[in-house]
């Protein structure tokens, strides 16, 4: 497998440069400025250079022709260079009186006239070193996360470098404000810029337009009532009240909809609800359903989504996992990567359960979401070895179910330890058997039809079925273990965590129990079962897939 | 307008024999006044009054989109009925609203009493005065203390919570003793630390001996143009965000003995800014007054300039007789047939309160941006109507628009 990175191109189109000086001034001036710039921010000068970044992968999550999920380690010394204008209040005194309060104001006659002065700020020498979340579809355009703060060293000149303190100063700041840039701004001028590239069709489309178009429409609905307007609990609204609504202000704006629009969204979901086969048609919408089938499951993916969009999308999921990449970028380094690459299965397999609900379930979908992790091979780099058994054990825990928090792996009894461990070494065969047979088998759409897996030796399968037998041995001599486990817990923690952990158990103990149980059945149906039927066990439940129905 | 509390205020220091103006801070309050009103925002009703000599109330209500209020109290331990008049139907216009104020006389020694406060004794009197802004929940607190004819502490604080720290508080300590006026403050944002003074020559400053035999001479001495020379300086630290400020200041003004046309004209010199301003107010009529300010950075070129101006409105005349020109006979007069005895002319009256019905003030600066604004009294509501208007932006030039009505008792 191979990657092909082009930097060039970037840096070729000669519009480009204008676009993004454009998005970037435009960010710039978004937020308030300190009162010690008095002027807006302009991007003189923008250039990427000609040194590409670093680019180390990670993990891949999903990859396909138009879509690609993975997370880099990006490494950037490169020649790119910002020049910024702008003009700054030169009186220390006028910045310090500009946001207090004028009753305690020491009132001075003329110590506060203004003097401000022009500068320009270049910032040169940028060297980056970050973990990086990309995401890409063609359809949705590429969003891009940092997960740590990529800003290793700039080097900032300026009009006043002449003088250390101002040098200082602004290095400083910058250096803070640029971080901030990184974290919060830029993932989305990435979207929007490559949006424009790729798909200019979604670029203009209302739902996915960039944020100030959004406003237009979404301030003033009164420009152009409806017809037949109704409020948000669907009465209808004569011409006075409507009237009313605009003397009021914004405050009711967005509880005035369409009664048409309200019906046929009704019928809608209703329809859906009646099983009728009847879809009633709304123009100017795209329906999931006619989208193409690889697409589907990149449809609901929020991470892709500009913020704007999870209005339009009615699963709960899309607006849930939206800020997952977003938080986990708080945690530590070393720890995170599997736990995010494992909400990235959550979370793409969740609408898969949503989708399930009204078109029933396929074999071939659950092939869409699959690990290629990348990142075993690459632990011998690693330098921090007690982060990376931390990374596995939390992967692990997280693709059996959903008890995936990772505070309750680490508290977890002794007693239950046998258990989780045995279930643990379990489901991580069964994961790594599954991983390692996807690739073997691109093309095939059931599993079913699956010729024998080669690649997986019988000794370790044997090995399955005989902890498999344990742990039911076990499970029906501790029958009363959950209980066990909560008088030996309560004389050592507080109760707060031993309800936690108590509900954990429960859950852990049905889970084991169901496993055990489904072994048996199978092993029942066919007593003649052999290597072939151990197999087909991990394959019809993938323990991911069972953690997003359950 | 000028609020209510402001003008019990400086009725305050009336009593108790203050020159407010006798300060560097005050140095350019004439030009100010005239170029940098603020113009009403949003409808806004006060409604205040002085309900005892020394307690006064004051309830405001504002709606600019929000509706937002506040509650002010005030206390005297000096009297106050008898230095101002609070009903609202009998505010002398040009005693709240004038924004050309002549100089006050200086006074060397001051007063160990005063008759204003019957006879109490001015060192000893204070004011307290609290503000509650409501919803904002911000709370001004001012207290002024004088402890020698000649000293005097003020001592406000703002409490809010958007405010760093929860709130600022600044002290002041005031020493004037007439020729010249000292004044120390120390802020809590940034331990700012400033000290700023003024000194006065010339005109009444001098000693009257000096001024005593050119009244008596010749009467063309008088005819100079006669006034009051000040300058001072100021200087700032803030000792925690190591920022400072520094400047100075001359002034001269007539005084009101002045026969000849009222002026003011001051200079101020920011040298570590480079910034030069210089201010020139003349009453041009005896209903107007004119004010002109030109700044200039000699560090960066950069220049502005101001003008405004104030226009006070006679009541118009109201017409008594039915039928215009020819006054009509009387039936007495009549069948005597002769004409009636003339009346006598009607004049005003020297001690008229509506000797004005209100004033007009306007202002521009270089952005072509122009305030405006008209204050003046019906009936018993004193009124402030006026407009921001920026002449650049031609498609939306009225950027702000607001009434003010203000009622007291």
């Amino acid at each position: 497998m191979a990657f092909n990175f082009n930097w060039s191109p970037l840096t070729a189109d000669a519009e480009f440069y204008s676009r993004a000086r454009d998005l970037l001034t435009k960010a710039l001036n978004k937020s308030p400025k300190p009162p010690i710039i008095v002027d807006d921010i302009l991007v003189d000068e923008l250039n990427l250079g000609n040194v590409p970044p670093d680019l180390e992968i990670l993990e891949i999550g999903d990859l396909a022709e138009d879509r690609f999920r993975g997370i880099f380690k990006m490494t950037y010394s490169g020649d790119a260079y910002l020049t910024l204008k702008t003009r700054v209040q030169a009186n220390p005194l006028n910045t310090y009186l500009h946001s207090k309060p004028s009753f305690t104001s020491p009132k001075p006659l003329a110590a506060a006239s203004s003097l401000t002065i022009p500068i320009s700020i270049t910032l040169s020498e940028i060297k980056l070193s970050a973990f990086i979340i990309l995401v890409f579809s063609k359809q949705k355009g590429l969003t891009l996360v940092f997960r740590n703060d990529p800003l290793e060293s700039l080097k900032v000149s300026s009009t006043f470098d002449s003088i250390q303190f101002v040098r200082d100063y602004l290095q400083r700041t910058i250096e803070q404000k640029l971080r901030d840039l990184m974290m919060n701004e830029l993932p989305a001028i990435i979207h929007r810029l490559s949006l424009q590239l790729w798909c200019p069709d979604q670029a203009n489309k209302p739902g996915e337009s960039p944020a100030d178009e959004v406003d237009e429409k979404g301030v003033d609905p009164f420009i152009s009532p409806p017809d037949d307007p109704v409020d948000a609990n669907g009465n209808l609204l004569d011409a006075n009240a409507l009237s009313e609504l605009t003397l009021q202000g914004a405050g009711d704006a967005q509880s005035l909809f369409s009664q048409k629009n309200l019906l046929r969204l009704a019928a809608l979901t209703d329809s859906h609800r009646t099983l009728s086969l009847f879809t009633p048609g709304i123009r100017d919408v795209v329906f999931r359903a006619w989208t193409g089938h690889g697409d589907r499951s990149e449809a609901v993916t929020p991470a892709m989504a500009p913020p704007s969009l999870s209005r339009t999308h009615s699963l709960p999921t899309g607006t849930s996992t939206t800020y997952t990449f977003s938080d986990t970028s708080s945690a530590t380094q070393g720890y995170l990567p599997s736990r995010s690459a494992s909400q990235i299965n959550l979370s793409s397999t969740s609408p898969g359960r949503a989708v399930g609900t009204s078109s029933r379930s396929r074999p071939g979908r659950k092939k869409k979401t699959r690990v290629v992790n990348l990142r075993r091979n690459k632990s011998q780099i690693e330098t921090m070895s007690e982060a990376e058994t931390e990374s596995e054990t939390g992967s692990d825990t997280i693709s059996e179910g959903p008890f995936s928090e990772p505070l309750m792996t680490s508290s977890i009894p002794e007693m239950e330890d046998e258990e989780d461990s045995l279930a643990e070494s379990l489901a991580s065969k069964l994961h790594f058997t599954n991983e390692e047979k996807k690739p073997a088998v691109p093309l095939n759409q059931s599993p079913l039809s699956q010729p024998p897996l080669v690649s997986v030796p019988s000794e370790q399968t044997s090995s399955i079925a005989k902890a498999l037998e344990n742990a039911s041995k076990k499970l029906v001599v501790d029958s009363a273990m959950p209980k066990r486990a909560q008088t030996k817990h309560d004389s050592s923690s507080d109760s707060s965590s031993v309800i936690l952990e108590q509900a954990w158990i429960m859950k852990m103990a049905g889970e084991i129990a169901r496993r055990v149980y489904d072994e048996k059945n199978r092993q029942n149906n066919n007593p003649s079962g052999g290597v072939w039927e151990d197999q087909e066990a991990p394959q019809e439940a993938p323990p991911t897939y069972e953690a997003a129905i359950h | 307008m000028r609020e209510f509390m402001d003008y019990v205020h400086s009725a305050f220091y009336e009593a108790t024999g203050w020159n407010r103006d006798n300060s560097y801070a005050a140095l350019n309050s004439t030009p100010d006044a005239l170029l940098e009103f603020p113009t009403p925002r949003g409808l806004r009703l006060t409604l205040s009054s002085l309900s005892s000599p020394n307690f006064a109330t004051s309830y405001e209500l504002g709606s600019v989109g929000v509706v937002d209020g506040s509650i002010s109290y005030l206390y005297s331990s000096v009297p106050l009925r008898v230095a101002i008049e609070s009903r609202s139907e009998r505010i002398s216009l040009p005693s709240l609203l004038r924004a050309y104020r002549p100089l006050a006389p200086l006074t060397e020694l001051k007063p160990k009493t005063s008759e204003l406060t019957g006879g109490l004794d001015v060192a000893k009197s204070s004011l307290l005065y609290g503000r509650l802004y409501l919803p904002q929940s911000l709370l001004e607190a001012l207290v002024v203390k004088r402890i020698s004819p000649a000293l005097q502490v003020q001592f406000s604080a703002v409490s809010g919570a958007h405010l760093r720290n929860g709130g600022t508080t600044v002290g002041l300590a005031q020493y004037d003793v007439g020729r010249y006026a000292l004044e120390g403050l120390a802020s809590s944002d940034g331990g700012l630390l400033g000290f700023r003074g003024v000194y006065n020559f010339g005109g009444d400053a001098e000693p009257p001996k000096v001024a005593a035999p050119a009244e008596n001479g010749n009467h063309s001495e008088r005819e100079r143009i006669y006034g009051r020379f000040s300058t001072g300086g100021e200087i700032y630290y803030g000792t925690l965000n190591k920022s400072g400020g520094i400047s100075l200041g001359a002034r001269f003004a007539t005084l009101p003995s002045h026969k000849g046309t009222p002026l003011s004209a001051t200079l101020t010199v920011n040298p570590l800014m480079g910034t030069i301003s210089a201010n020139y107010a003349v009453v041009a009529g005896k209903h107007c007054s004119l004010a002109t300010r030109m700044e200039f950075n000699v560090f960066s070129y950069e220049s502005s300039w101001a003008v405004g101006t104030e226009l006070w409105r006679k009541p118009l005349p109201r017409l008594v007789d039915d039928n215009y020109g020819v006054p009509k006979r009387s039936f007495e007069s009549k069948l005597k047939w002769k004409l009636d005895d003339p009346e006598p002319v009607k004049t005003p009256k020297d001690g008229d309160p509506e000797e004005y019905a209100g004033v007009l003030k306007a202002r521009m600066d270089q952005n072509l941006q122009i305030g405006v604004l008209w204050e003046g009294r019906i009936k018993s509501l004193l009124f402030s109507l006026g407009s921001g208007i920026d002449l650049r932006k031609t498609d939306k030039p009225f950027r702000t628009l607001g009434l003010e009505i203000q009622f007291s008792s």
